[in-house]
């Protein structure tokens, strides 16, 4: 018998081609949002290098501050949009390519954006190789300083091997790997916080789990959300990826429930003195309004109400992913606020010597270019990758995956018999 | 001795301990402060600042002022707070480029031109005992910028000229008590111990029992600041 060669079976109609059109306003919009971003965050960038670190409010009592959350809420959405794409592969669900590519330019734009933040957070930045070259794997720093560059390695050569809209065997065969990279990744992340004994409100077994699924909920959103500009979500996957959405955002509630209920009651006055600041300080509109209203409250009820809704869903994808600073600023700063021997603060006045914290208009401006920088790299990325339009090519064909024409058509296997 | 006070005695007995210390190899400095003989004068603080060349922001010794008791019953303490050189410091563990550790004679040690200044330890350090120094100077704001500000510092024995436009370190470091390295290895006690008016510190070589700082050390009302953290500080406290 010959073998008559003959291409796999036609795969599903990618969702983007059954999505509507991408509306193009929401591309305008992001454009000129990107824009204001960016022009507003070099502003900041040579304010920053001129001014130096005097023109930021972090101090010694509050080390860390915006720039640190946006790290981490940055470089966690990035963990999670990087799953989300990876787990698309796993499953080779190629319906969903064109939305696990565009997972990829997400989880890249919001992983630069992250880097810079802590880079120019660096009192020296311009020392950062010394991360590299004299790392102390004992530090969870230092071990990070190498996961993230594994991550930029996994990360660029799985959005090189897919710019021209295939989608190469290896990567399916090998994104298990990058998935279960992912999770390490998001975890380690948490554990930079929850190895820090000093302060009770980071030390705590939940921080890598809530780390975890902070990073799945908001890199899903933030793909979520990226989708519906670009007009890649149908009904169905709105549907598919909204119920996934409000999963997680049970589980994250489930999570702080526990934290703060434990917390509150185990008599460590320095944790509920965290705690409380979170919740009746200061900044309490932080963990009410914004995390708790506008990013799970009414995420969720467009979610349950509108799941079958693009725009809704995507509206609902764009605050959590939003919403995902407050989260971690809540994390960052009520922490540091915390006086580690009472009077501290009155005992020596300067600058940075309190445990009041306010970002400055310096570290405003430079965090809006970080986000400008997510912009940028999402929208300018997705002219050059072509799978990320929702057009993607077939997947590369092997030999051992092709189909002899008798096992595609069934009438010839009965002809040869 | 004809006119040496105590106090006097007390510093040369102190200073000669130290001298006699920098031939032992096996030497662990140490430091007891007297809570009950510290008045609050804050002189050891502005020494530190003047022996240190210490920026706005940045403080080694802060004194801190509690009140105890609930009023008409209130009686004030003082509690300077050092660096507590622990012997498990938290903060050298979390430095990702190993620029903090502790030497063979207990002082934790920052290296400056190593530090990136990440200040993960900042954020470990459960005594707040590091300062970030963000690079102010204290005439900054002023017409014209002073030059003994720029004047070097000398800690860790070397010499760090203080640059604000370069950004060139200590700028830019995380900052903390080293117990005048510079001076001990000279001989000489940390700046805070000799400007101290009521001699509340004692300092010299735990590794020697016979030192006047273990025998303060061992009385019996000593303590360590947050002991259940197992930091094992190697600053005491008399109460």
């Amino acid at each position: 018998m010959t073998a008559v060669t003959s291409p796999v079976a036609e795969p599903l109609q990618p969702a983007a081609e059954r999505a509507q059109r991408a509306p193009s306003w929401a591309i305008t919009v992001a454009w000129v949002l990107t824009g204001i971003c960016t022009a507003l965050g070099l502003v900041g960038l040579v304010w920053r290098f001129v001014g130096g670190h005097a023109a930021a409010n972090y101090g010694s009592y509050v080390p860390w501050g915006l720039w640190i959350a946006a790290y981490v809420a940055l470089v966690g959405a990035s963990a999670g949009a990087f799953a989300v794409g990876a787990l698309i592969f796993t499953q080779r669900r190629r319906e969903y390519y064109p939305i696990a590519i565009l997972s990829m330019l997400v989880a890249l734009g919001t992983f630069a954006a992250g880097m810079t933040n802590v880079w120019l957070d660096l009192g020296h930045p311009f020392r950062a190789y010394k991360l590299m070259l004299d790392t102390e794997f004992g530090s969870v720093m230092g071990l990070m300083a190498w996961l993230y560059t594994a991550y930029a390695i996994i990360l660029v050569v799985g959005l090189v091997a897919t710019r021209h809209g295939n989608v190469p065997k290896f990567l399916e065969r090998f994104a298990w790997v990058a998935f279960l990279f992912a999770i390490v990744f998001a975890g380690a992340e948490g554990a930079l916080f929850g190895v820090v004994g000093a302060r009770p409100l980071w030390e705590s077994g939940i921080t890598p789990v809530l780390f975890l699924v902070e990073a799945a909920l908001f890199g899903l959103a933030l793909v979520v959300a990226a989708a519906a500009v670009f007009g890649m979500l149908t009904k169905d996957v709105a549907r598919r990826f909204g119920l996934a959405l409000l999963a997680l955002l049970g589980v994250l509630l489930a999570l702080e429930w526990a934290e703060f209920s434990t917390g509150m009651s185990a008599s460590v006055p320095a944790k509920e003195d965290a705690l409380r600041t979170i919740l009746t300080g200061d900044y309490w509109w932080v963990f009410w309004i914004l995390h708790l209203g506008l990013g799970v409250v009414l995420p969720a009820a467009l979610l349950l109400w509108g799941r079958s809704k693009v725009a809704w869903v995507g509206i609902a994808g764009a605050l959590i992913a939003m919403m995902g600073i407050a989260s971690k600023l809540n994390l960052v700063l009520p922490a540091l606020a915390q006086e580690e021997i009472e009077g501290l603060e009155d005992a020596f006045h300067g600058s940075g010597l309190t445990t009041s914290y306010t970002p400055s208009a310096m570290e405003w401006l430079v965090w809006f270019g970080t986000l400008g920088l997510v912009g940028l790299i999402v929208l300018i990325g997705r002219h050059f990758m072509k799978g990320a339009h929702g057009t993607p090519k077939q997947p590369d064909v092997q030999p051992d995956d092709e189909l002899t024409a008798s096992e595609a058509d069934p009438s010839l296997q009965e002809a040869n018999s | 001795m004809a006119g040496v006070t105590q106090r006097e005695n007390l510093l040369v007995r102190m200073q000669t301990e130290v001298q006699e210390a920098l031939e032992r190899p096996d030497r662990r400095w140490g430091m007891v402060i007297d809570t009950r003989k510290c008045v609050g004068c804050h002189s050891c603080t502005i020494s530190c600042v003047v022996e240190n060349k210490l920026p706005p922001g940045v403080v080694y010794r802060p004194v801190i002022d509690q009140e105890v008791g609930t009023y008409p019953n209130v009686t004030r303490k003082f509690l300077p707070r050092p660096c507590m050189q622990c012997d498990e410091p938290p903060c050298v563990p979390v430095c990702p480029v190993g620029a903090t550790f502790s030497r063979p004679d207990g002082i934790v040690e920052i290296d400056y031109d190593q530090c990136i200044g990440c200040r993960y330890c900042l954020t470990a350090c459960p005594y707040s005992a590091r300062t970030f120094d963000v690079g102010h100077t204290y005439t900054e704001d002023t017409p014209e910028q002073q030059q003994y500000e720029l004047l070097p510092n000398y800690e860790y024995g070397q010499v760090h000229r203080r640059d604000p436009d370069n950004d060139e370190s200590p700028i830019g470091n995380a900052r903390k008590c080293h117990f005048c390295l510079h001076r001990l290895e000279q001989g000489m006690l940390p700046m805070c111990v000799t400007t101290c008016i009521g001699v509340a510190n004692y300092f010299g070589d735990l590794n020697d029992p016979s030192s006047l700082v273990s025998e303060m050390a061992s009385k019996p009302n000593a303590v360590v600041l947050k002991e259940e953290l197992g930091t094992k500080p190697k600053v005491t406290y008399l109460v």
